[in-house]
């Protein structure tokens, strides 16, 4: 393979990659007029990067380079974490100071770089790097974020944890090598897809390797019992940045755990089956009863990113149903989701970055009182980003929760974990009314509360268009879902159907049509 | 104009609510005219709908759907062929149309009284009344299951924040308890919904993941939905839309609501939002469910009954008047869901019209109530009195209204009432052998138990409030506001409409009861279930009363002229039919195919709802 298959293959990444060394350049050069352009600058190498996508689209699958597979989960992908990162840099456009200003947004880069690497990874070591590429710009932008010690204390705290959890995953990673032979995800005849597809039961060793990658994963997208790390880093890091972190690594995870599902075919054995299961319902549990203890704003949404995080556990253990749309495919209607959620979460911190109080950052339910009365838009789009929160229509945040229970609804008859995933599904659908107590809380903080001190309006344009575009989006996605359905839908044309999601009725039925 | 009209309805007042946040934030009087406007222009628009209504071939005579759209919308896919089908479909039938005009008629009244109790904020407050409103109607109008949850939930957001913005000193308690309450019991209704679509696809036979209310309605009737699979819908269904009830004892956020929200909110609150709860029960759980609906009968009645007897006990002790009117409201819609559970013509059309009733009179009380709050600044029973010498147009009103609200005959409560009891006394008992007689006498009896109390709580606290020697808190009435000490001009503009639809409705009531009668034995009562339509017992003829005979009937026992009156109205509860005589209308109604909407392709005829055999 030359060189040319690689630049083809990974254009985006490309891109991304120079640019970022572009931005940590004009971050060192003298003169602050240069590093003003820093975040411009990283800007318009998003958007070429979002044209390199669409562009490269999905090629032949015997065009791929070693190592790398693109594929229409890679495409989807690419094209939100792109887009919902343009919108993270609106949200950070005034945070870093300027000196800092390089070394921040080619931060920010390089985080985006390594969710696009990780949907287009084909094998476990450029995957771990991916995922890794992720994370390891997320501490750095931790301590940057903030010049006090809380930052620095959510810093230290969010990379020993993280490094452990690296350090689980990388060790299940060996384990599965070990069982297979091979690193390569899928597309040859030694990879590991073909091993597990060859091998009728499981052996243990590959289980604990998947245990382990699991628990790797866990971390990332903050599912329990590798959550505690969420509110106290969220807390310490600035809103601005607050906002990335509950993005780019979820995402970064979801995809990992989608592409990790893949390669064993969907075909777990029971006892992980289960685990996902508990891991699932205990995520949202705790997030959603622990977030209504909070009084803090940041640790509300970071306790609410929590539970997110189940409900989407939700859409990977229904798995995918290819071809049928994300009111039945339990994973396009996670991708779906994470978009949405990627969106709506943003445009709350977009509005906790757009102002203070005396200097000090809005962080507590009463520090956004009256905000209805002096900050009337404002107000409507945190509202607005609150209600999808919740899962009201008419918000995407509500045709989110649709997709999602509902693909756990219409499981066939004959799948094994059918009852158990109505169970689940029950479970998050009790969540989401429990969850509507604390969200009703910021909402009411806006409308309803005290008046609080005057704040000042920091920011200035950047990260307002951040939160009207959150709210709008919001609002769009729900009249016109397919824009975003229809690529997630595709997303997941050529995973493998779960073997137990195939349903005899359902067969039948496509038989009786034919 | 047939086709978009209803999307026109829904959605004028949205369209009036961003005309009124473009306005002038400083000019208050401009808001408010804009308001005003805007949802007279919706009512309007509702007249038009029902005119087309009465135009539309068939509309008011068979019963079936009018003014119909639908458009494909989320379904999930680009392609055609993907499974699933969400459409914006909405149409209006006999069951439907009344309580959209009410909606339609109640709401620029309620703005209309807000003029001068509400002074802060104005622009977001009519904005969220107008948007309030595009919710309710959409709710009404709505054929598609989703479509219909996602207004449902929808009415949720505006009332949250006209309650704890403009509401009473506990606004903020009164607010959430309202939201979560009523939030956490739909949820479990979206469950069920996402559920009962997917049974249809999977196992009804229907070829789509859809959410058609129509098509899923002869899913239900056709039997195909097994009973344990109802029982468990049922219950799922019935946690939210009993909570919007409120039934006995999930009503507890009401009160409390009722109490704390601004005038206008409880008057759209107690006249359309609780309806929301019984329509979603007609519309949805009895016909979709039909099997789950006869089990559960006596248990949704005697909750029903328990209501009444404990919110009218509970009204007497209030010393609150709002309070006083909110715990009626319990009582009432007690006998609404009484009569939907009694699965007779004479119950469900009585429980519709009940609706229609409670929303104008219970609605014009909280108006009056209001009133004296704006001047007096206390509706503690204890603080004022004798109030009838100072306000002589304030009490006729309200002694007008408080006499419709506990039925007298000639107003407009005592037809509902009435029917309800005699849909619930004639709802067949075993004896008849009927699979599911679900309710009889033993039901009749505490209910009319608590006509009584409603008469003396209501009359009491009349006598308290209007008779005796004048007692008024000191400095006041308070005039300050431009009001006058007793009703002004555009206070009485605003009761008497409503007390002339009262009339209306109490004098001759036909003209409703007869939209809805073929509407309901099409739509929601049908064979099997339901007592007076069933084959074998109309071989055995046992004693039924006709669909639209009872409208008729009663019409004519009040001495309003009725064009079928001839029958003696001393055998007025039912009679013996003849097999034949009743069976051929309603073979007639029973004949969807040959109605010209079911052969576009989008609707699966009934025959095709039968499960499908597997091929070999």
């Amino acid at each position: 393979m030359s060189l040319q298959d690689y630049i083809m293959a990974l254009a985006p990444e490309v891109i991304l990659a120079i640019g970022a060394c572009l931005a940590l350049l004009q971050g060192v050069s003298r003169g602050d007029p240069r590093r003003r352009l820093v975040a411009p600058l990283s800007l318009v190498v998003l958007v070429l990067a979002l044209i390199a996508t669409v562009w490269v689209g999905v090629p032949l699958a015997d065009s791929n380079p070693p190592g790398v597979r693109v594929t229409e989960l890679t495409y989807y992908t690419r094209t939100i974490a792109l887009a919902i990162g343009a919108l993270i840099l609106l949200v950070n456009w005034h945070l870093p100071t300027t000196n800092e200003r390089g070394e921040f947004f080619s931060m920010v880069l390089f985080s985006i770089l390594g969710v696009t690497l990780t949907a287009a990874a084909n094998d476990l070591v450029l995957l771990f790097f991916a995922l890794e590429l992720v994370s390891v710009p997320t501490y750095v932008l931790v301590a940057l974020s903030r010049d006090d010690a809380r930052a620095s204390e959510a810093a230290v705290k969010y990379f020993f944890l993280g490094a452990m959890s690296a350090a689980l995953m990388v060790y299940g990673f060996s384990f599965l090598y070990g069982c297979a032979g091979s690193t390569v995800l899928a597309g040859s005849p030694d990879s590991i897809v073909e091993y597990f597809r060859t091998t009728p039961v499981m052996p243990t060793y590959a289980v604990i390797g998947l245990l382990l990658t699991f628990a790797g994963l866990s971390f990332k997208i903050a599912a329990v019992p590798f959550h505690v790390y969420a509110p106290d880093v969220y807390e310490g890091a600035a809103s601005p940045v607050t906002g990335l972190l509950g993005f780019l690594p979820k995402l970064a995870g979801f995809v990992a755990l989608v592409k990790v599902l893949d390669t064993c075919n969907w075909n777990l054995p029971d006892v992980l089956y289960w685990l996902l299961w508990i891991v699932a319902a205990a995520t949202m549990t705790t997030g959603n009863v622990l977030a209504l203890l909070q009084t803090n704003v940041k640790r509300i949404l970071a306790y609410s990113s929590i539970a997110h995080s189940g409900y989407m556990l939700i859409g990977v253990l229904v798995g995918p149903v290819a071809g049928e749309g994300p009111m039945r495919d339990g994973v396009a209607a996670m991708l779906f989701y994470i978009a949405v959620y990627g969106v709506m979460n943003l445009g709350a911190f977009a509005l906790l970055s757009a102002f203070t109080i005396r200097g000090e950052p809005v962080e507590e339910l009463s520090d956004l009182g009256g905000l209805s009365r002096r900050n009337g838009w404002s107000a409507l789009g945190l509202a607005i980003c609150v209600f999808s929160l919740m899962g009201l229509p008419p918000t995407a945040g509500f045709l989110g929760k649709v997709y999602i229970f509902s693909s756990a609804f219409s499981l066939g008859d004959d799948h094994a974990f059918r009852l158990p995933l109505i169970v689940l599904a029950v479970v998050g659908v009790v969540n989401s009314a429990i969850a509507a107590a604390y969200y009703l809380r910021i909402a009411a903080a806006g409308y309803v509360g005290e008046e609080a001190p005057p704040r000042e309006s920091v920011g200035g344009r950047p990260v307002r268009w951040a939160l009207a575009i959150c709210s709008l989006a919001m609002l769009w996605w729900f009249v016109h879902p397919s824009d975003l359905a229809d690529p997630a839908h595709r997303a997941t044309a050529q995973m493998p159907p779960s073997p137990a999601a195939h349903t005899t009725e359902l067969a039948l039925k496509e038989t009786g049509e034919s | 104009m047939e086709s978009w009209i209803l999307t026109l309805v829904i959605f004028s007042p949205l369209a009036g609510a961003a005309w009124l946040a473009g306005g002038d934030p400083r000019d208050d009087r401009a808001t408010r005219d804009r308001a005003l406007i805007s949802s007279v222009v919706t009512a309007l628009l509702t007249l038009v709908a029902l005119a087309l209504f009465y135009g539309a071939s068939g509309g008011a005579d068979d019963g079936t759907y009018c003014l119909e759209v639908s458009h494909a919308w989320l379904t999930g896919s680009a392609d055609e062929t993907a499974p699933v089908d969400l459409r914006y479909h909405v149409g209006i039938d006999g069951v439907s149309l009344w309580l959209l005009v009410l909606t339609a008629f109640l709401t620029p009244l309620a703005i209309w009284g807000s003029f001068t109790g509400i002074r802060t904020r104005l622009r977001e407050y009519y904005a969220l009344m107008l948007v309030l409103q595009t919710g309710m109607l959409g709710v009404f109008c709505s054929l598609d299951l989703l479509l219909f949850y996602i207004f449902f939930e929808f009415t949720l957001i505006p009332l949250y924040f006209i309650i704890g913005i403009w509401g009473g000193p506990l606004r903020r308690q009164a607010a959430n308890k309202f939201f979560i309450f009523t939030l956490a019991g739909s949820v479990l209704t979206f469950a069920g919904v996402l559920y009962l679509a997917y049974f249809g696809y999977a196992h009804g036979g229907l070829e789509r993941f859809t959410f058609d209310i129509p098509t899923l309605t002869s899913m239900g009737k056709s039997g195909a939905i097994p009973a344990n699979v109802q029982w468990w819908l049922f219950a799922a269904f019935a946690a939210g839309f009993a909570i919007k009830v409120p039934l006995f004892p999930v009503h507890t956020w009401l009160p409390l609501a009722h109490t704390e929200a601004p005038t206008a909110g409880s008057v759209i609150l107690a006249g359309v939002l609780l309806k929301l709860g019984t329509y979603a029960f007609t519309r949805l759980s009895i016909p979709m469910l039909p099997d789950a609906a006869v089990t559960f009968a006596p248990f949704m009645a005697t909750l029903a009954v328990i209501g009444i007897i404990y919110g009218a006990l509970a009204a007497w002790v209030q010393d609150d008047v709002k309070k006083l009117v909110a715990y009626s409201s319990v009582s009432h819609l007690g006998f609404c869901m009484l009569g939907l559970f009694s699965l007779k013509m004479a119950g469900v059309s009585g429980a519709l019209l009940y609706m229609v009733n409670h929303g104008l009179s219970t609605g014009a009380l909280f108006l009056v109530v209001g009133m004296i709050y704006e001047r007096y600044h206390t509706r503690d029973i204890s603080q004022i009195g004798g109030l009838g010498r100072p306000m002589p147009w304030m009490a006729f009103f309200l002694v007008f209204f408080t006499l419709s609200s506990i039925g007298l005959p000639g107003l407009n409560g005592f037809i509902g009432e009435f029917l309800v009891l005699l849909g619930t006394a004639t709802s067949p008992t075993t004896t008849d052998g009927m699979p599911g007689g679900p309710l009889h006498y033993g039901y009749v009896i505490p209910a009319a138990l608590g006509i009584i109390l409603g008469a003396l709580y209501m009359l009491w606290m009349c006598q308290r409030v209007l008779f005796g020697p004048v007692k008024e808190p000191p400095h006041t009435p308070d005039t300050s506001t431009g009001l006058t000490p007793d009703l002004t001009r555009r206070e009485i503009g605003i009761l008497a409409p409503i007390a002339l639809v009262c009339l209306f409705i109490g004098v001759y009531p036909k003209p409703v009861l007869k939209a809805m009668e073929p509407a309901i034995a099409l739509h929601i009562l049908q064979p099997g279930t339901s007592a007076y339509e069933d084959d074998k017992m109309l071989a055995e003829g046992p004693v039924v009363p006709r669909p639209n005979e009872i409208g008729d009937r009663l019409a004519s026992a009040l001495g309003s002229s009725s064009p079928a009156d001839g029958a003696n109205p001393s055998h007025d509860c039912g009679r013996r039919v003849k097999p034949v005589s009743a069976h051929a209308p309603h073979r007639a109604n029973e004949q969807p195919r040959s109605d010209p909407r079911l052969t576009d392709g989008d609707r699966n005829p009934a025959d095709e709802l039968t499960r499908r055999e597997p091929p070999g």
